[in-house]
């Protein structure tokens, strides 16, 4: 890893048997960031990106992309936006060029301004038609007491406020170097890379958004009412933050919980009782603070069983886990790692998580080394120390859920 | 890349078995590719296929559904199945050294053991994910415009059943279903990645000697799609979702390249036409495009999404975007540019094992031939404009259903 004298960091992991290469581009605007009264500008900014970087309009931008055969993907996120790529290596360079335009030299242009509105506007709406993605954004944001709660996709007020000039203000704002990654992963050789990098991205210049603390609100239920054939249930814990020493101790456990088929959350809620078709319990991060959201799907009548089952089952892991739930545990999350580290586009958008996160890559191996590094005395002893209890509970469906 | 090597070979019993080999991967994937799907169910079957397969996790003679699911996790094994019209696939990968337990997992499941208790709870399970479903009004759009455009073909038919006849379904028609059409002549195991073919080979072998041999038939009734226009109300819509599906090519058709370049030259997210007509403006969401392959035929799908009060609009700017495609053809520079998108996007389809197994197993369901994504991206690299013409000319857009779904209740 380096780090530019504008502090951006760029960091390669060599993959010499893979034909593609990857990049992301990691640039800390998020919605964490999002001032109260331009809720959703964020997600606007990038959009809005689009339209038009360095001597291309969005047409010609999009065609210079087209004829490197770019496979592109970007989006605004809770803590930052990443713009990634996938391309064959020999266009690198000329790739990165009309990245670092985009993030450097956005035209901005005020003609596409009210169809960016719009789009944003109808994202919104359709949340409406989306209940789990509904029910879980919502369930953040009763759980965050900080901005980390703030909805990437803004709100209706907000966003029929919001205007051009603002929007550039924020881009003014937010997109600079300071904290932003480079991640690269691919048939690429480091010297290479770095001097690619620091020819489009050394001399870019700007501001970004101081970081913001992590808070959580006190624990609390909330139904939200919808005229759904499934009831939605989610459950939002406190976990150990990405770097702490309990960090993989937790992932394992999340694994015991909801890792395969043979995971506690599938056997009794799915396979014993047939209560649901999803369930599944996920790790999540910002940094500086972890946290594992459960969440399960299931007709109103069963809610109630549902729910109870669920919260039970992750109360109990403070009894511990079995030796051979442990070791199935750490065989899945072996395999994870090895088949994740086929992917260039993976091990990319990896990289710069990690970066922005901790400050550092991890390698595939360090983090093996530290997920076989828990013994079954390590990991239970972490259970009874910081039992999973006393979740945010959201439910979302046709009536509330009785505790 | 060169290192790749393509094994093929059937079995005494009719077993298919191919595999592509890359002794520098550092996983294997393997997988079961039946020829079964809702297409094949009779009346009184409709979603047995996607029923079976879940049932075939729960267990054989030899293992528990328990035995099943904890052995997986053992082998820290990334798989999963999926049931569609006209395919029934369990697929998983692992680090070489568990593949032979892998290949014994996956071959004892083949025959599952259909407990009725196992059946009922999943029957439970079944009709969660149909509501789960049925919360989706994308996917929603998808089913009843697919019911539509197909009308009485057998494509017609719901993967997943309908609420009614899966709480109709009962044990006896799942065991008669899975002896007509788990049959070794109608099934293929595919492998891709790092394996040492002899062994995989002589291990299936002994595992499947006493599989009882058969062909199981697929009716091809004759299609001829009617150009329609339908407008159905859904009271769990907030926006209006609308579907444009018109005849394209089969899976088995030299042309179907060709066709999904089309498709991709209308509906690229970032750069085709429906993107700037509609996205681009404001005017939608989502206006995307695929071209999807059955056996015998195929189907350009433009799928669109926009706020109720622009339904007409979008439609309008949907209809005359398909006529400009159908009468003025594709420009040698759109053509460059979705050439040169999809062969990047083959590029990556080789990253991983389990990739390289889903594009060499389907393909070779529907072709019989091994097509090495090298070739295909050559193939595709040597489109030129009068290929797409050929496909124009053939007029698809003006056979189109238009299909919306929008917010509200049926008057009636």
């Amino acid at each position: 890893m380096e780090i530019f004298d504008n502090g951006l960091a760029v960091v390669v992991e060599p993959q010499p048997w893979n034909p593609g290469l990857s990049f992301t581009l990691l640039v800390p605007a998020g919605a964490v960031n999002d001032p109260p009264d331009r809720l959703g500008a964020a997600s606007m900014l990038e959009t809005w990106l689009w339209k038009g970087a360095g001597p291309r309009d969005a047409r010609a931008f999009a065609d210079a992309l087209d004829a490197l055969g770019v496979r592109r993907q970007s989006g605004a996120g809770v803590e930052y936006t990443t713009f990634s790529a996938s391309l064959l290596p020999e266009g690198f360079s000329a790739v990165l060029e009309l990245y670092a335009d985009l993030v450097r030299r956005p035209q901005l242009p005020e003609a596409a301004f009210a169809s960016v509105k719009a789009l944003a506007l109808q994202e919104l709406a359709a949340l409406e038609d989306q209940p789990p993605r509904k029910l879980l954004g919502r369930l953040r944001r009763e759980a965050f007491a900080s901005p980390h709660g703030q909805p990437v996709e803004g709100e209706r007020e907000a966003l029929e406020r919001m205007t051009a000039a603002a929007l550039r203000e924020e881009f003014s704002r937010r997109y600079g170097p300071r904290g932003a990654v480079l991640a690269v992963a691919g048939d690429v050789e480091p010297g290479e890379v770095f001097r690619i990098a620091r020819k489009h991205l050394g001399s870019w210049e700007g501001a970004t958004a101081e970081p913001v603390e992590p808070r959580l609100s006190e624990p609390h239920r909330f139904h939200i009412e919808q005229d759904t054939e499934q009831v939605q249930i989610g459950l939002f814990y406190r976990d150990v933050p990405p770097g702490d020493y309990d960090f993989y101790a937790a992932r394992l456990a999340a694994a015991v919980l909801s890792g395969g088929m043979s995971s506690r959350l599938f056997t009794e809620v799915r396979e014993k009782r047939g209560l649901v078709y999803a369930v599944s319990a996920s790790p999540g991060s910002v940094k500086g603070l972890g946290y594992l959201i459960a969440y399960a799907g299931t007709m109103p009548e069963r809610a109630r069983e549902t729910l109870e089952v669920l919260a039970a089952e992750i109360a109990r892991l403070r009894e511990g886990v079995a030796r051979e739930e442990l070791d199935r545990a750490k065989v899945g999350l072996r395999a994870d790692l090895v088949l994740a580290g086929e992917s260039s586009q993976a091990r990319a958008a990896a990289l710069a998580r990690d970066v922005f996160v901790l400050g550092r890559p991890r390698s595939l191996e360090e983090v093996e080394a530290e997920v076989m590094d828990v013994t079954l005395e390590r990991i239970n002893a972490f259970l009874s120390r910081h039992p999973y209890e006393n979740p945010w509970i959201g439910t979302l469906g046709p009536e509330g859920v009785g505790a | 890349m060169s290192v790749l090597q393509f094994k093929e070979t059937t079995l005494p019993n009719g077993l298919r078995v191919i595999a592509e080999i890359n002794p520098e991967a550092k996983s294997v994937a393997m997988g079961y590719f039946v020829r079964t799907g809702s297409r094949d169910e009779l009346v009184g079957e409709e979603g047995l296929s996607h029923f079976l397969e879940h049932m075939v996790f729960k267990g054989t003679e030899r293992r528990t559904a328990w035995d099943v699911n904890r052995e997986f996790d053992e082998m820290g094994a990334k798989y999963n199945a999926f049931t569609n019209e006209e395919m029934t696939v369990f697929y998983g990968a692992v680090l070489p050294e568990f593949a032979p337990r892998l290949l014994d997992l996956f071959t004892d499941m083949m025959h599952p053991a259909l407990r009725e208790e196992d059946f009922e709870t999943e029957r439970k399970v079944i009709l969660e994910e149909i509501a789960l479903y049925q919360d989706r009004p994308n996917f929603v759009l998808y089913e009843r415009a697919q019911a539509a455009y197909f009308g009485r073909h057998p494509l017609a038919k719901p993967v997943l059943g309908t609420p009614e006849s899966i709480a109709a379904m009962r044990r006896e028609q799942m065991v008669n279903y899975h002896a007509r059409r788990y049959v070794p002549g109608n099934m293929m195991l595919a492998f891709a990645g790092n394996l040492d073919w002899e062994e995989m080979l002589t291990l299936v072998e002994r595992l499947t000697t006493d599989w009882p041999r058969g062909q199981a038939p697929r009716n091809h009734p004759p299609f001829e799609p009617q150009p329609k226009a339908l407008r159905e109300f859904f009271d769990r819509a907030s926006q209006v979702y609308t579907a444009f599906m018109a005849p394209g090519v089969s899976a088995r058709s030299e042309e179907r390249y060709a066709a999904r370049v089309l498709a991709e030259v209308l509906g690229d997210p970032d750069n085709g036409r429906l993107f700037w007509r509609l996205t681009d403006t404001g005017l939608a969401e989502t206006a995307t495009a695929f071209h999807h392959e059955f056996e015998e035929l195929g189907v350009y799908f433009v799928y669109t999404q926009c706020d109720p009060e622009r339904e007409e609009e979008v439609a309008a700017a949907v209809r005359e975007e398909l006529t400009q495609l159908e009468r003025g053809g594709v420009s040698e520079e759109e053509l460059e540019r979705a050439k040169l998108k999809t062969a990047t996007s083959l590029v990556f389809a080789g990253e991983t094992s389990l990739s390289r197994l889903f594009y060499l197993g389907v393909n070779f369901v529907y072709t019989g031939r091994y097509e090495p994504l090298d070739a295909v991206r050559r193939w595709v690299m040597h489109l030129e404009t009068y290929h797409l013409a050929e496909l124009l000319e053939r007029r698809p857009f003006g056979r189109a259903l238009e299909f919306r779904l929008v917010p509200g209740h049926d008057e009636t």
